[in-house]
């Protein structure tokens, strides 16, 4: 009996996570924002059954059709079907814009960490090397990296996520200066933890949820960086349907057809909306100060 | 505070040989032959090793590296295109004018609409001024700058013919040319202004000082425009830098859509070309002007805010005062 009145009385704590989850859900624009998203995964991955025609198959006798019963976003210029094109890209499009995330925040988290924990002259060394490659604005450090490592998928993940390691690598580095000296570090070291143990298994799970946040936030940027990579010819490259090489595609038609413009572009767009929408709502639901 | 602006320009020398030798490490590990596709790949094997030999190539990579630094920062000399071979210093004069024509225009743009629509969603909070000014900033944030390039150019020169679509005029006339490559590009820095604006005067709106201008009776408008605009304006300076970064980047993809032959069509052309010398030479000019803008903005936001210049003062006169107990 005793025992029970005990567990009343001690307020019931709540995890951080299910707190954000919480706020986040109460959010309209934010479930908006992950329902179009569900959607979009859901539609690339069943690309296969619902594209009504072969995203590769060329077909000359039916190019450049506007919009019509048989080809409800018509068809380009060597007579592919532009919805099955976009269902297939979208495969792609946030592919590319969730590992290149991946990618950035893995790389700039163990950059960060490591040059956070053992400061002195190495993370001297590590940001003043941060400091050049931000030193070039994004998209031109962007342009020089995909032509060093050549187009393709997986080369424009590379580069969009190595783009972003600085930015992480900065943000992470800031707060493991903050906990370095927070007590429980301070027993890590006494009961002789290794360094290895000691970043990323202590200091690491204290530090990263700032990183995720901003991560998740970012994803529709990267979304953009890969169509305009694609799209200036640096990244995925024809006749893959990435969104950014339809419009590629399309730019010459743009007087005559529109409707190979207006389609992959509303879809890059729709996508970001919604990343957008996700990453406010939960920066909202993170720091409740920001909400007005 | 100008020992602040020594120290600044003069860190700006190791960054910029840094970027030097970052850009040309990177184009040495570059995928591909620049022989092979300056000369076709018809080109017979002697062809092909001669113009190898003729472009430096078969040297060791720090070999060329300590004769590109030496050649650029010693010698001045930023060497002609591989492919043209027009020296690449007399494109760039012709060149980079134009993209920073349309950054800064484009700058401009997104801080001149995005913070009276900032300003006017935060004084009025909750109302459809308020809500119109979110949906538009996120709407702009989200909207891909080629594919919005592409969207104007099919209306307002496909459709209604009111705006040159390709390509740049000279003198005032030429100006027309910039309109929408500048619009293409505003949309998310006007996004961000607008959404940056609204916060930060929401927070000084509530801070002491504006009810007490409020208590004693400061008309409304007055304590809009003196008291709380002074200071929430100071943190949107900083954001004038990445803007001007991301400008700077957007024009360069802008660029290739209009056929504006500037800085971005360059570097891109260059990179398809394997046209090294080009790629390193416009990403070194364009990390020079992203650097000695992020340098003006940050002098400016210290001269704009007493409590940063203070700062400076007082370390100033700290170290005066150590020297000093010292002697």
């Amino acid at each position: 009996m005793s025992d029970v009145a005990v567990k009343q009385a001690r307020p019931k704590k709540k995890s951080e996570f299910l707190r954000v989850l919480k706020e986040l859900t109460k959010n309209k624009l934010a479930i908006a924002g992950i329902c179009l998203i569900l959607l979009e995964v859901l539609l690339a991955i069943l690309a296969p059954v619902i594209a009504p025609y072969d995203p590769l198959l060329m077909n000359l006798s039916e190019t450049f059709q506007r919009p019509n019963a048989t080809h409800l976003f018509g068809t380009d210029d060597v007579g592919r079907d532009l919805l099955s094109r976009i269902l297939y890209g979208a495969r792609y499009s946030l592919s590319s814009g969730f590992l290149a995330m991946v990618f950035g925040v893995v790389m700039g988290v163990i950059v960060g960490s490591v040059a956070g924990y053992f400061g002195g002259q190495f993370d001297n060394i590590v940001m003043r090397i941060l400091d050049i490659i931000q030193a070039l604005p994004g998209m031109l450090l962007l342009i020089v990296l995909a032509s060093m490592l050549g187009g393709g998928f997986l080369n424009t993940i590379i580069a969009m996520g190595f783009g972003a390691i600085a930015g992480n690598a900065r943000m992470i580095r800031a707060q493991i200066l903050k906990e370095r000296t927070s007590e429980y570090i301070e027993a890590c070291q006494s009961i002789n933890c290794s360094r290895f143990r000691i970043i990323f298994q202590h200091l690491l799970p204290n530090c990263i949820s700032p990183i995720i946040v901003g991560a998740s936030m970012s994803i529709g940027n990267y979304v953009v960086l890969g169509s305009s990579m694609s799209f200036i010819g640096l990244g995925v490259q024809p006749p893959t349907p990435e969104w950014g090489a339809l419009l590629s595609d399309a730019r010459n038609y743009i007087g005559m057809f529109p409707h190979m413009v207006i389609f992959p572009g509303l879809c890059i767009a729709i996508t970001v909306l919604a990343f957008n929408l996700i990453g406010d709502g939960l920066r909202d639901a993170m720091d409740p100060k920001l909400k007005h | 505070m100008g020992r602040y602006i020594l120290k600044r320009l003069l860190w700006m020398i190791p960054i910029i040989l840094g970027v030097t030798v970052l850009v040309f490490t990177m184009m040495t590990i570059c995928p591909g032959d620049p022989a092979t596709t300056i000369l076709g790949s018809l080109a017979t094997e002697e062809a092909l090793a001669a113009k190898r030999v003729e472009l430096g190539l078969d040297q060791p990579y720090f070999k060329r590296l300590v004769q590109y630094l030496i050649d650029v920062y010693i010698r001045f000399d930023l060497g002609a295109s591989w492919i043209s071979k027009i020296p690449i210093i007399s494109e760039i004069k012709v060149r980079l004018p134009r993209t920073m024509i349309l950054s800064l225009f484009t700058t401009m743009l997104s801080f001149g609409i995005g913070i009276p629509l900032g300003i006017s969603a935060a004084t009025k909070q909750g109302r459809w001024q308020d809500h119109l000014t979110m949906v538009v900033a996120m709407v702009g944030c989200s909207m891909p700058n080629f594919w919005l390039a592409m969207m104007l150019v099919l209306l307002f020169a496909v459709k209604l013919k009111w705006l040159p679509a390709l390509g740049i005029g000279t003198g005032i006339a030429g100006l027309k040319y910039y309109i929408l490559p500048a619009v293409s590009n505003f949309a998310t820095g006007m996004a961000i202004a607008a959404r940056q604006t609204r916060s930060s005067m929401l927070d000084v709106i509530r801070s002491d000082y504006i009810t007490t201008a409020r208590a004693k009776g400061v008309p409304e408008k007055s304590v809009i425009r003196r008291h709380a605009l002074k200071n929430a304006l100071i943190p949107i300076i900083t954001l004038v830098g990445t803007t001007f970064g991301n400008m700077l980047g957007g024009a360069l993809i802008i660029e290739t859509i209009f056929s504006i032959p500037g800085m971005g069509t360059y570097i891109i052309g260059a990179v398809g070309n394997r046209d090294y010398p080009v790629v390193q030479a416009g990403t070194i000019f364009l990390a020079i002007v992203f650097s000695v803008f992020m340098l003006l903005v940050d002098i400016a936001y210290a001269a704009v805010d007493p409590r940063i210049k203070a700062q400076y003062a007082a370390k100033g006169g700290a170290k005066k005062k150590a020297k000093e107990a010292k002697a």
